[in-house]
């Protein structure tokens, strides 16, 4: 019994010292706290923001330089970011931040890619309760309002019609303005994929002699684009002069299956989410164009809005509704300009306080 | 000690030539014919010789995995291991080639020792199975994640691009007209059914997915051979993974993405049974073949992606529905 207990005591009395020290901790923080007194819990002191980033994996190029961007951010004032991933499944992304949010949650900021839609109400409502500082991207139910929830400051998502149109264009002109093309979309089901389709279906009519002449799903997926381009190529033939697809990891089995066909170089091809390899292809001339996100940008822009909030320097009630939830700027890259993203460097102007809505493009209607 | 093993031989042997099956193994492949000639007729761009070079390249790789996954379905076991071996032997083979992350240029040494990392995986499967006891859709779901998780480490984050000359060549160069991978997986077929018609390894798969207790209570160990199977399997899927590299020129965790369930599909739409004991490679190569026709000829044909998957399923449940349809009557019981 002695030899039981005392382990147990050891234990009980450290973690009684943690918390005494973590509480020490926590009011000298709130001593330090300049003039601008405000007397409640909003102000933290820097050094006790803790930034988290979470994507769903790190082989995945483009959710990688997400994280980079994070870290980059986390330098610039001198913190770590905890890197998260959790491999595209939803019920360990929730036990991630259902972890997190048991742990101190007073000066907590997370930049949080939700895996779908339905995910990113739980997140909301766990960091509501917990008053920790939440900012999603990409995913979000259209009939969720960011406006709803105090500690959700902000949701940042990207226009896919446009980017899906931009690409479109950039084909068509690829081309010479007339021509067959074939189309790749994404996971049928999912607001990108549909959104960039409806792009290319806005392109498509304002470009009258380019011609669909077959769409398929390939599911965002590279080995799968290389098997349904092959059997298009062998359907279509010499018709088709341009490949449309609704991501980059396409356009690169696209591009593996002209090379197969042996016309590399003959049929344009675009895609989107500007990956390493895709830029990689620009630059040699094997693709003709993509579209950022800028991945750096947004694993930095998430952390920054929760550490400007969190330490009293942005005013949570000073961002407008329409900067609660908001379309970010995205870049068309094509070979004119594909020397300025292949080694993309996060600007840390672009993440100063006064700075952090620049890249909007208006509220999400 | 002899005499009882050459007994198991007669045993496993004894159901392949008999009266009243013919129809049963025929049934797959008249399926194929019937699908085939359909779309032939409804498609002109189907049959045309160009498709069907491409129908045989795209079936390459997963004839190959189906190769592996068809042992371990004969022995009425189930392997989910292969999205993550694939995966592995994926980014391993494109480090080990001449690639842009490293220095190495290893070539055919490096597919080697893939294919061997493969195994290994595939060993470490079995292993687990026999000695833990852990059944074999527990061991192997849980091996694949290992796959993916060394797949992760080794991916570090920059995706891994061959150059490698003779990999690269062999997807794009052609022999008699089709891809140097299609012969590839022609040649892992003919290989997989000399193993299964006349090894041992091959007649105790089947006799283990037959009546595993009569062969141990025979006196044969069972549980080396065991860990041979899923180890072969393993080989078989690493192989496929450095097939998909090939194809992509580059090394993807998500090579083998897909490629487990497909494979059972195939190996299950050509007659090889979930129960153990029944089918082979041929049969599965077969199912290959239908899977492959079905998808490649509802695009030729026009189905619009979005009626796609639903159509394929159905034609899946009822090829498989024909394929077991004059065994209907013994098997009273299905689980």
């Amino acid at each position: 019994m002695k030899l039981k207990s005392r382990p147990a005591i050891a234990l009980l009395s450290l973690s009684m010292a943690a918390i005494a020290l973590a509480g020490c901790s926590e009011e000298a923080a709130g001593g330090d706290d300049n003039g601008s007194d405000g007397g409640d819990s909003a102000a933290c002191a820097p050094e006790d923001v803790q930034l988290v980033g979470q994507v769903r994996n790190e082989s995945n190029p483009y959710e990688a330089s997400w994280l980079d961007g994070g870290d980059a951010f986390a330098e610039s004032v001198d913190l770590e970011q905890q890197r998260l991933t959790y491999d595209a499944d939803s019920t360990k992304q929730q036990e991630q931040i259902s972890q997190l949010l048991a742990g101190d949650t007073n000066c907590l900021v997370m930049n949080i890619l939700p895996n779908g839609d339905s995910d990113t109400l739980p997140i909301v409502e766990g960091a509501q309760e917990a008053g920790a500082y939440l900012v999603t991207q990409w995913n979000k139910p259209a009939d969720v309002n960011v406006t709803d929830y105090d500690q959700w400051l902000s949701h940042i998502t990207y226009n896919g019609v446009d980017s899906g149109k931009q690409i479109g264009d950039a084909l068509a002109e690829a081309i010479g303005g007339s021509g067959g093309i074939i189309a790749l979309q994404g996971i049928l089901d999912t607001g990108a994929a549909k959104d960039r389709y409806a792009g290319l279906e806005e392109s498509l009519a304002a470009n009258p002699d380019v011609e669909l002449l077959d769409q398929q799903t390939a599911n965002f997926s590279r080995a799968e684009a290389l098997e349904v381009t092959k059997t298009l190529l062998a359907k279509h033939g010499d018709d088709i002069k341009g490949i449309w697809t609704a991501n980059d990891d396409m356009a690169l089995g696209a591009l593996e299956a002209l090379k197969a066909a042996g016309k590399e170089g003959e049929v344009a091809v675009v895609g989107i989410d500007a990956v390493p390899d895709a830029l990689t292809a620009i630059e040699s001339g094997a693709m003709t164009a993509t579209v950022s996100s800028d991945g750096p940008w947004q694993g930095g822009i998430g952390l920054a809005i929760g550490y400007c909030v969190a330490t009293g320097e942005l005013d949570a009630a000073d961002i407008t509704d329409d900067e609660r939830a908001w379309f970010a700027e995205q870049f068309l890259i094509t070979d004119e300009n594909v020397a300025d993203f292949t080694s993309p460097t996060v600007d840390d102007s672009e993440f100063a306080c006064d700075n952090l809505f620049n890249r909007s493009q208006g509220a999400i209607s | 000690m002899t005499s009882p093993a050459e007994d198991v031989d007669v045993v496993a042997a004894r159901p392949q030539p008999r009266r009243g099956v013919s129809f049963r193994d025929a049934g797959p492949p008249i399926a194929l014919v019937v699908i085939f000639v359909v779309f032939a007729a409804i498609s002109s761009d189907f049959r045309t010789f160009g498709n069907v070079q491409n129908i045989m390249d795209t079936a390459a790789v997963l004839a190959v995995v189906t190769c592996g996954i068809t042992f371990v379905l004969m022995m009425g076991s189930i392997d989910l291991s292969a999205p993550g071996v694939m995966g592995a032997a994926a980014i391993a083979v494109s480090l080990l080639v001449l690639n842009n992350r490293n220095d190495n240029d290893l070539g055919l040494v490096g597919v080697l020792l893939a294919v061997l990392l493969a195994a290994g995986l595939g060993c470490v499967s079995g292993l687990a199975l026999v000695i833990l006891k852990v059944p074999s859709f527990m061991t192997t779901l849980g091996v694949s994640a290992i796959g993916l998780g060394v797949a992760t480490l080794l991916f570090n984050g920059v995706q891994p691009n061959i150059s490698d000359e003779t990999l690269a060549s062999w997807a794009v160069d052609r022999f008699l007209g089709f891809s140097y991978l299609t012969w590839i997986a022609v040649g892992c077929v003919f290989v997989g059914w000399l193993i299964q018609r006349y090894s041992r390894l091959g007649r105790y798969a089947f006799a283990i997915g037959g009546a595993e207790e009569v062969l141990a209570l025979s006196g044969v160990k069972v549980a080396p051979y065991k860990v041979a199977v899923f180890t072969l399997a393993g080989a078989f899927y690493g192989l496929a993974g450095v097939m998909v590299t090939s194809q992509l020129s580059a090394g993807l965790v998500q090579a083998g993405k897909g490629y487990d369930f497909a494979a059972i599909t195939a190996a299950v739409v050509g007659g090889t049974l979930l129960t153990g004991g029944r089918g082979g490679v041929l049969h599965s190569a077969v199912g290959v073949l239908l899977v492959t026709v079905l998808n490649n000829g509802l695009v030729q044909v026009g189905v619009s992606p979005y009626w796609q998957g639903g159509v394929q399923g159905l034609i899946v449940v009822a090829a498989v529905a024909a394929a077991v349809f004059p065994q209907r009557r013994r098997n009273q019981v299905t689980k």
